[in-house]
């Protein structure tokens, strides 16, 4: 997934939720304070001011709170929504494997030059000699009617880019 | 041989939607751990009536009242409306259990909640009426008097028994009786708490303990 982005992003957050928690116990105390002042003495400008900054910190502390959870919220959508793309996109790829008549064996190894492993790499994987695979991709290419690798990957870029990603093949 | 390059997202892999979140959000977990840690310590380590003592005290009143605002701004499982209060819900997973017939919650499981809220209003009991005993007044003035008194001077002793009237004195008597039951009914509870999480654990055949501290490793 985004990886480095939602690691960031949840480690901004744990930063964030400490940070709340050193808050709360400061604004805690400071209400405190200003109470027992009150208590002490009759309301004059300096309980009125002790009570206005422990407001702010409390009402800080409570907007503070609000944005972390919506970003936690969005955080998780995004992940969401990331994951049933991907689902997507892998539905529409398996759905033109399909049409284009592949057997199980050229459909492994189009996914895998799809996710650009070098012939070497998808031989070592599939545990097949280098021939075999450089075999199978000129038959997934000859299938697909395109040139080559790059026409290949191309043809399912392109449906990411039309912005439709469970377009119907055609 | 490999298996498919690309796979969809199988069932439960997304998290959150049914399954509760995996890891839980970070106040939802330094607030529970945080709390853990103030109720042991205050329990088995610091002297009761210190200002050790009435700070962690101070420190899990913090904690309390952060849940509380995070109850209603968090993210959508860590709010009370995730997880209310239901006998009947509990009941009936209770019972789920030992048919052990077991389905998933996009939160706490109802006997979960219902723990939580027994913890919450637990240690309420236990902060209120620590706050009576020692007559709302800040760890840091306990301190200063506790000098005070250390360094010879009786006479703020002296005023505080001056300005507490007799029904202080009696509040303050159930106040420290209420203490000392609710202090022992925490770790009653926490007991419970902990043989919950891994009577379920193994109820669903997944660490519900992992998400609490970290979340999963990818």
């Amino acid at each position: 997934m985004s990886g480095a982005d939602g690691k960031a992003g949840r480690g901004r957050a744990t930063a964030l939720a400490s940070y709340l928690l050193v808050q709360s116990l400061a604004a805690l105390y400071f209400v405190a304070d200003a109470i027992a002042d009150l208590e002490g003495e009759p309301l004059g400008p300096h309980t009125v001011m002790e009570f206005l900054v422990a407001l702010t910190l409390v009402a800080g502390i409570v907007f503070a709170a609000r944005q972390l959870g919506r970003t936690l919220e969005r955080l998780r959508r995004q992940g969401v929504a990331l994951e049933a793309a991907r689902g997507d996109f892998a539905r529409l790829v398996e759905g033109q494997f399909e049409s284009w008549g592949l057997t199980p064996a050229e459909r492994d190894v189009g996914f895998f030059a799809l996710k650009g492993l070098d012939v070497a790499e998808i031989a070592t994987l599939r545990g097949a000699a280098q021939g075999t695979v450089r075999a199978q991709l000129a038959r997934i290419y000859a299938k697909a009617g395109v040139s080559g690798r790059a026409q290949f990957a191309a043809w399912f870029v392109e449906d990411l880019l039309d912005g439709g990603a469970g377009r119907a093949p055609d | 041989m490999p298996g498919p390059a690309f796979r969809t997202a199988g069932p439960g892999e997304t998290g959150g939607a049914i399954a509760p979140p995996d890891p839980w959000d970070p106040v939802v977990r330094l607030t529970h751990w945080s709390v853990a840690l103030a109720v042991v310590v205050n329990h088995f380590v610091t002297r009761p009536g210190s200002a050790a003592h009435v700070w962690i005290g101070w420190g899990l009143m913090a904690l309390l009242l952060l849940r509380l605002v995070w109850g209603f701004v968090g993210p959508h499982e860590a709010r009370f409306s995730a997880f209310p209060p239901d006998p009947r819900a509990t009941m009936s997973h209770l019972a789920d259990l030992v048919r052990g017939r077991l389905r998933d919650y996009p939160s706490h499981n109802p006997a979960g909640a219902a723990m939580v809220y027994a913890l919450w209003i637990t240690l309420a009991a236990i902060v209120g009426s620590g706050l009576v005993m020692t007559g709302g007044r800040s760890p840091i003035a306990i301190a200063e008097e506790k000098a005070a008194v250390a360094a010879g001077d009786w006479s703020v002793l002296v005023d505080n028994a001056a300005e507490e009237g007799e029904r202080d004195r009696t509040d303050a008597r159930i106040a420290g009786e209420l203490h000392d039951v609710a202090a022992n009914l925490i770790l009653v509870l926490a007991l419970l708490h902990v043989a919950g999480v891994v009577i379920e654990s193994r109820a669903l055949g997944r660490n519900l303990v992992r998400p609490m501290i970290r979340g999963r490793s990818r």
